[in-house]
């Protein structure tokens, strides 16, 4: 059956949904609707590849135009305001009306703003697409602005930093928490990223938080809660964020922590799906909602939507996945590290690997590794493939370096 | 083709079936694959980011980049899962008196 297929949002879920549906279903309409002029692509290099000059714009596009036209996949630079679901129809500033027989939200999501009570919010500076990205790379390019003071110490303030130190900055990172990249990294790892940071000369401040920012003749001035002051030239700010769901909040699409979706990518709204960073989804594995911002699951889980939307009925199953480069480290987490019984170290030396699994009832729920460049990476993917089929593993040969893991996948 | 483009890498024991060994020849790497039906040799560097797939997981014929899970078919180079998009280049090997030889253009 032909049917019109409008995809909101152009970033990475997005595009993988549509080459899949594409792949389905030769027939269809298929639109993307993106608010940024440029076809989707890859936002990991902006903090690292890209500002350190190894990575220009060319060598982020996912797919060049070309292929969008081969595979008859129309892309649209629009703003959507306005959703109206009882008459498939979204609307967009320009009073365009665009009608939708089956609509796939990946509208990604949003940083959150830190909130000062002056005039200094355009002062901070935010990392997310490529136009920011162009903006902190053009500044820093300025010798003068050499300190340089990032609010979060989370997975993009981190992979800044790492980059601002390769380019010969004084970089500070400010956390409020008690230790780095806390919402999703165990400390043991955290720990050991922290002390390479330190060792290429970034100051580190855990347990801290602003109480206030000021500007002297060009010169911020960070005053913390235990009253000391940071002075600093240019401020970035990487402190979370939030699913892009203001368009639907006023309407009867089912919302919590995202949009609530189903294992098949399916909305509370009958013919509306959603997938990538803005989805709270139902991982039947783990038998728990999840919000995920990463590129695997960006990735896997628009492909997932495009199969339901092509009527191929398909459960989404992916063990989370995600990574971090920063200096020559590789960071890699699989599965969930917060809820076990047991803790398992693989390796204590950071030029081999060291691995941390988390394991419950015998089986690995997650692990999370650290490593020059790829050495935890074989590891990393053999512990999703445990995870994914719950397989109860010999501890011993776990935390057993010279022990393929290799051995325990049962065939 | 002349014979002398073909390199010796080792023996046919120092690879275990379903694995890989790095093997460097002048300022080239390359990785060469034990699989179920023989060996294989393709490039020994991802084609996404400079990172060595040495440390990769081989399964099925795959060989899955360790840093950023790109997999390429080993036999025949091609990139079959993003971020890898550009194949990865395969070389000839043959095995001669239990050696392994790969012939580099």
């Amino acid at each position: 059956m032909k049917n019109n297929i409008i995809i909101l949002g152009g970033g990475q879920a997005g595009i993988y949904a549509a080459r899949e549906i594409r792949k389905n279903d030769s027939e269809s309409n298929i639109k993307i609707l993106g608010e940024e002029n440029l076809l989707p692509y890859e936002r990991p290099p902006l903090s690292k590849d890209f500002l350190l000059d190894k990575k220009n714009e060319e060598d982020l596009y996912f797919h060049s135009s070309h292929v969008l036209k081969n595979e008859n996949i129309d892309f649209e630079n629009i703003s959507i305001n306005k959703v109206d679901f009882e008459n498939k129809k979204l609307v967009a500033k320009n009073d365009n009306v665009y009608s939708y027989d089956i609509l796939l939200i990946s509208t990604g999501s949003e940083n959150k703003k830190l909130s000062l009570d002056n005039n200094l919010n355009n002062d901070i500076y935010y990392l997310r697409n490529l136009e920011e990205a162009k903006i902190i790379k053009e500044i820093v390019a300025n010798k003068n602005k050499n300190k340089i003071t990032i609010i979060g110490g989370g997975f993009i303030g981190l992979e800044i930093a790492s980059s601002l130190s390769q380019l010969q900055k004084k970089v500070t990172v400010i956390e409020i928490g008690n230790q780095l990249m806390g919402r999703i990294i165990p400390k043991q790892i955290a720990d050991l990223v922290q002390n390479t940071h330190i060792e290429q000369g970034n100051e580190i401040i855990l347990n801290k938080q602003i109480d206030k920012i000021t500007k002297k003749n060009g010169i911020y001035e960070i005053l913390l809660n235990d009253n000391s002051l940071i002075e600093t030239d240019f401020v970035i700010a990487g402190i979370g964020s939030n699913p892009s769901v203001k368009l639907f909040e006023n309407t009867n699409l089912k919302l919590d922590n995202g949009i609530v979706t189903n294992q098949f990518c399916e909305t509370s709204i009958k013919d509306v799906y959603a997938a990538g960073d803005v989805s709270n989804f139902y991982h039947p594995l783990y038998e728990r909602y999840m919000r995920l911002e990463s590129y695997q699951h960006a990735q896997n889980h628009g492909i997932c939507a495009g199969k339901n939307i092509a009527g191929v009925k398909t459960e989404y199953t992916s063990i989370p996945w995600m990574w971090s480069d920063q200096f020559n480290l590789n960071l890699q987490l699989t599965g969930i590290c917060d809820d076990y019984d047991e803790i398992i170290e693989r390796g204590n030396e950071i030029n081999n690997g060291v691995i941390y699994f988390f394991l419950k009832d015998k089986i690995i729920r997650g692990a999370c590794g650290l490593g020059i460049a790829g050495k935890i990476g074989r590891d990393i993917r053999i512990t999703s493939k445990l995870t994914e089929k719950n397989t109860i593993v010999d501890k011993q040969i776990l935390s057993d370096q010279n022990q393929k893991l290799n051995k325990l996948i049962q065939k | 083709m002349s014979e002398e483009n073909w390199i010796e890498v080792g023996s046919t024991d120092s690879i275990e079936e379903e694995d890989l060994i790095r093997f460097d020849h002048q300022d080239k790497t390359f990785c060469v694959y034990r699989l179920a039906d023989g060996f294989y040799a393709t490039d020994g560097i991802c084609t996404h980011e400079a990172v060595h797939l040495e440390d990769g997981l081989v399964m099925d014929d795959e060989i899955e980049c360790p840093m950023h899970q790109g997999i390429f078919n080993i036999k025949s180079g091609e990139a079959l899962s993003p971020p890898a998009c550009e194949d990865l280049k395969t070389y000839p090997v043959k095995v001669d008196n239990d050696k392994i030889f790969i012939k580099i253009d």
